[in-house]
């Protein structure tokens, strides 16, 4: 794969981006957050509505597990070695304290993994507040109902928790503020449907990981400046093949960089923390409710594989893998992850009718990349550039 | 793919209820409940063989599924994952059923029940539906194990969407799944629902509950009177017969034979030493060996509080559909699904003191990622009260997981334990 | 009043002859192929060290992997149960007592009297720490008790399996490597991935001071500190640390004769 930097080198906001990364939990934005007298809540799961915490005045960041592979002894001791790596790894640092400063916590109940953690959280972890919003399975209006209800509930008790008041109004301006950072990642990521985008997989990945870890305010004035940086510059990357990503949750970028090192250079991704993450706007249509508009939003969102029907989530994986013109997917499973390692054999199916091979790695998560992984990436990506041809 | 396979296993199944009855009637310990319980077994596979052959209407269903609902309509109940551990308990041996799951291209991390279930639809050892309902009760195994079965089995399906919490509005939801869900069966069967018929069966399983509550205040006795393992056959006449008159009776004559015993002082064990919690389910395919060594060192499973420890709540049969919604937060083992507040582990607290436990066993089954993760939580919640809890690794029904030579040194270095205190 | 404790291993047999709760006597023995002819002789041994002539009215409780089934003695005990009476004998501040066998390990907790509150084993692996660590000393070329003396450097090799067959190859790559790693190097690190693995065991019943370290791989002092490094506090280790488990079996047949019981 070859790159070309413009003239003045590196990135510059990419590396601040990359430094928040390497110094999370405790990263300078969080601290001096909470320095100030305000709050932090730890959240867990797409599926938990970060503009309610944003609209009280609290700094939302997602829990995740060490950025690398790691003795889990702790989390093995509590959660037992047969749950997936990453609910161990954020319960082993939890237990560790390194969430130590949390105000609160808050998840969904939306799989075994998240739901257990959760549990021994509660149990073992001292946190102020611990919330779980009950997340139907369905799409359908009445599930559409209950959802609201729990987003409703969600906001009460945060409301009673924090002795105050959660107005329409700043829950309107907190939407306006994530839309515009997902606009912008939506920005970002149109750059690499080109031949040659300016950015690789490995790169993007150190902005959506940061998006969810600092300030929205700030995360979008810096993303906004790298998107100039990246009009202005003349970087490009090429790969042998145009790969995309799928799966549970991924965090190390290490591993993407792994990946685009054999020669394919991953153009978009379809992960809890990047487009299942920020993926849909909320839009006002039919409702003048922020509450309504946005609890539509969370659950019609780019689905995880919890979600029923199954169809739902495929379709929007071939959309976009058609869409940027994906020659390959790799699927990257977190060993024990129920749900996503139902979905193979159908996924599977579904990409090979439109002609798209699909390679499934079993992974833990934190991984950087294993021999064993490199073989068999560079046999997908040498199959799948046969094929092209 | 045949759609009745050769109905083989669960034809053994049905031989071996009838060559354990036989075995019975040669033991002067053998309890009429227990005569009643094994020819429930065989009439429910029975019914299900018939169907299939008569051209019957089989309803596939996941644990903890509503099967009143089934029974309401007049359509044949069978229950996927007791069907796939009665095999393994009977035949001894699931590895084929295990193999045939593999071959559809299940991972080696989905539990063996739901391994084998749809190794077992896709071999034939079972018969196929003619539609399969499943919920997301317990797990995400059983959440996403629908659509493949659908696929293999060719037959439509429901997905029942049970909530996490048991506010008022998520048992709203529920019953408008449950509404949904009749509409559906309606549709496939051409069969109506009685409305009234599913009252009765609510009435009952009402009273099935209470009956159940009554027999656990007997088992609180000293010496307990309930034979070790026992409760498999609660749980099982839960899972199999909610609301039907056979569960009714059977409870009620295991009730009579209890406070019969009660009455004259006769315990399960002839000399009781150790009593136990059971937190789990036991090994299948090692529940004769789990009896033998109960009598030998005296040690007995007086209460599970997720299996047998119902909690709070009546049913109304006025209301038949917010009662079977309701039920769903009251089965004992739903408790553990969560959330693990104050009132689940409350729950171990509770049954510790009233029934005077003396130390419990959680069966890991190392497939059953959901439980294993309350293992610590549990040991270290019984810990605070002083009563120890050993773990012992397994599967409920791959043997080659554990052996009994290791499950007998460690229940021996248990009661040495428990012993020595 | 004299009694016998005999704990019967994969690897040795260890007898222990006490009276009126003294130490009198001890043997270590090759466990071999016959497990009932190495006990009886190790027994015998022990008695004659002891100056007893004849077994006699000795009353003799056995424990060990190879205790099942054995024809002599009035009863056999679970080695966690024989551990902790052991344990407690040589330290009454224990709390915790990680046994180091040549199959199986094994931690074990206890409360402050003394008595078994929780254990757990590590038996899932295909080889134990003894017997690893004698392939190990066999790769390093040298014998067991040299290895277990080598000074622990600052920096320790990788070595990443937790698996004896695939450590091992990781092993002789270090030995083969041009320069080849420095044997202490080697050593450490194989002490390192080895404790790693006990870390999980241990946390099982949770970490607690007094830590009493027993069996025959607690001899070699270089894995001891190892283990005191990850835990962050000494350890204690009883001069004979091989025969922890036969003086609790031999404890628990002084309080059972007196009793009157017999199993």
């Amino acid at each position: 794969m070859t790159e070309q930097h413009d003239q003045a080198g590196k990135l510059v906001v990419l590396e601040r981006f990359r430094q928040v990364n390497r110094s999370f939990p405790k990263t300078k934005e969080i601290m001096e957050w909470r320095g100030s007298g305000r709050k932090v809540f730890g959240w867990l799961c797409t599926y938990v509505p970060e503009e309610i915490m944003h609209a009280a005045g609290i700094l939302p960041v997602r829990i995740v597990g060490y950025s690398r592979e790691v003795d889990l002894d702790d989390g093995n001791a509590y959660m037992y070695v047969n749950n997936c790596s990453f609910a161990r790894s954020c319960l082993q640092m939890g237990l560790r304290g390194e969430y130590d400063f949390l105000d609160g916590v808050v998840g969904g109940s939306t799989c075994d993994g998240a739901r257990r953690l959760f549990d021994l959280w509660r149990s073992y972890i001292k946190t102020p507040f611990h919330h779980v919003v009950t997340v139907p399975r369905k799409y359908t209006e009445r599930a559409h109902a209950l959802y609201y209800q729990e987003v409703l509930d969600f906001k009460s008790h945060l409301e009673e928790h924090l002795n105050t008041k959660i107005t329409d109004e700043a829950l309107y301006k907190s939407v306006q503020l994530y839309n515009e950072s997902r606009g912008l990642l939506g920005k970002l990521y149109e750059l690499r449907q080109r031949e040659k985008p300016p950015i690789s997989g490995a790169e993007t990945m150190e902005v959506s990981n940061a998006s969810f870890r600092m300030p929205k305010e700030m995360f979008n004035d810096w993303l906004k400046e790298l998107l100039n940086e990246l009009k202005s510059s003349d970087r490009f990357y090429s790969g042998r093949v145009r790969l995309m990503l799928v799966g549970s949750v991924l965090t190390n970028a290490e591993f993407v960089r792994f990946i685009e090192e054999q020669g394919g250079l991953v153009v978009t991704d379809e992960l809890c923390t990047s487009t299942r993450y920020w993926g849909d706007l909320v839009t006002f249509e039919g409702t003048n409710s922020p509450l309504e508009a946005i609890s539509r939003r969370y659950l019609n969102n780019f689905p995880c594989a919890r979600m029923f029907p199954s169809e739902e989530r495929f379709n929007r994986i071939v959309k976009a893998a058609l869409g940027f013109k994906v020659d390959g997917v790799i699927s990257e499973t977190i060993r024990y992850c129920v749900p996503y390692a139902h979905d193979l054999p159908l996924l599977e199916k579904r990409l090979g009718e439109h002609g798209i091979p699909m390679l499934a790695l079993d992974v833990e998560y934190g991984t950087s990349g294993s021999g064993q992984i490199k073989t068999r990436v560079q046999a997908f990506i040498e199959m799948v550039e046969a094929r092209r041809r | 793919m045949n759609s009745t396979g050769s109905g083989n296993k669960l034809g053994s199944v049905i031989r071996a209820c009838r060559l354990i009855r036989r075995m019975l009637r040669a033991d002067p310990e053998a309890r009429q409940s227990q005569f009643m319980y094994y020819q429930m077994l065989e009439d429910y596979f029975t019914r299900v063989l018939r169907a299939k052959e008569e051209d019957g209407f089989v309803v596939g269903h996941t644990v903890f599924f509503p099967a009143e609902i089934i029974y309401a309509m007049g359509l044949v109940p069978m229950h996927t994952e007791t069907a796939t551990w009665t095999m393994a308990l009977f035949t001894g041996d699931c590895s084929d059923i295990l193999a045939s799951g593999a071959r559809l291209g299940m991972a080696q991390e989905i539990c063996t029940p739901h391994r084998g279930l749809t190794g077992a639809f896709a071999s034939g050892a079972l018969p196929h539906p003619e539609v399969m309902l499943w919920s997301n009760m317990v797990c995400d195994n059983t959440a996403k194990s629908g659509e493949l079965i659908m696929e293999v089995c060719n037959c439509p399906g429901f997905f029942l969407d049970r909530p996490f919490k048991r506010s008022q509005h998520e048992i709203a939801y529920l019953v408008s799944e449950l509404e949904d869900m009749v509409h559906f069966l309606e549709e496939r069967s051409g069969k109506k629902m009685d409305w009234d018929k599913l009252s009765e069966i609510v009435a009952r399983m009402d009273r099935q509950i209470e009956l159940v509550r009554q027999i656990n205040e007997l088992r609180k006795n000293v010496p307990t009177p309930f034979r070790p393992q026992g409760f498999l056959e609660l749980l099982t006449v839960d899972y199999l017969f909610p609301g039907q008159p056979e569960a009714l009776e059977y409870l009620e004559t295991l009730y009579r034979e209890l406070n019969e015993a009660v009455k004259v002082g006769k315990g399960a064990v002839k000399q009781e030493r150790f009593r136990l919690m059971t937190l789990f389910i036991p090994p299948m395919y090692l529940m004769g060996f789990l009896d033998r060594i109960s009598r030998e060192y005296g040690a007995v499973s007086v209460i599970e509080p997720f299996f047998t420890f119902w909690g709070e709540g009546r049913l109304d049969p006025s209301h038949p559909l917010e009662s079977v919604a309701r039920k769903s937060y009251m089965i004992p083992e739903m408790r553990m699904y969560g959330p693990l507040d104050d009132r689940a582990l409350g729950a171990i607290v509770n049954c510790a003191e009233e029934y005077k436990i003396d130390g419990a066993i959680y069966y890991a089954d190392v497939g059953c990622r959901h439980s294993c993760a309350t293992i610590k939580l549990f040991k270290d919640t019984l810990a605070d009260i002083g009563v120890p809890m050993l773990v012992v690794d397994c599967d409920v029904v791959d043997a080659t997981v554990t052996s009994e030579e290791e499950v007998s040194e460690k229940l021996q270095q248990f009661f040495e334990l428990l012993e020595d205190r | 009043m004299k009694v016998a404790g005999i704990d019967i291993g994969s690897l040795t047999t260890k007898v222990v002859i006490m009276d009126d709760s003294k130490v009198i006597s001890y043997v270590v023995n090759q466990t071999g192929d016959e497990v009932e002819q190495a006990a009886r002789q190790a027994l015998e041994e022990a008695l004659s060290k002891a100056g007893i002539c004849t077994q006699g009215e000795l009353y003799i409780i056995s424990t060990g992997i190879g205790s099942r089934g054995l024809q002599f003695g009035q009863g056999q005990k679970a080695v966690a149960t024989c551990l902790a009476r052991g344990a407690f004998y040589f330290f009454p501040s224990v709390r915790v007592v990680i046994d180091l066998g040549a199959e199986t390990s094994t931690v074990v907790k206890v409360n402050e009297r003394g008595r078994l509150i929780d254990w757990a084993n590590q038996d899932k692996c295909a080889s134990g720490t003894g017997l690893f660590l004698q392939q190990v000393a066999k790769l390093m070329q040298m014998p067991i008790s040299e290895m277990g003396k080598l000074p622990i450097p600052e920096k320790a090799a990788e070595i990443t399996s937790t698996c004896a067959v695939f450590a091992e190859s990781e092993i002789i790559s270090h030995i083969h490597r041009v320069p080849p790693t420095p044997k202490e190097e080697i050593v450490a690190g194989v002490y390192q991935s080895v404790v790693g693995r006990l870390m999980s065991l241990i946390k099982r019943v949770g970490i607690a001071k007094d830590v009493v370290v027993t069996g025959g791989v607690a001899l070699g002092e270089g894995l001891v500190r190892v283990l005191e490094r990850e835990l962050g506090f000494s350890v204690l280790v009883p001069d004979e640390p091989q025969i922890v488990g036969a003086v609790g079996a031999a404890l628990i047949a002084g309080e059972t004769a007196k009793r009157g019981v017999s199993q």
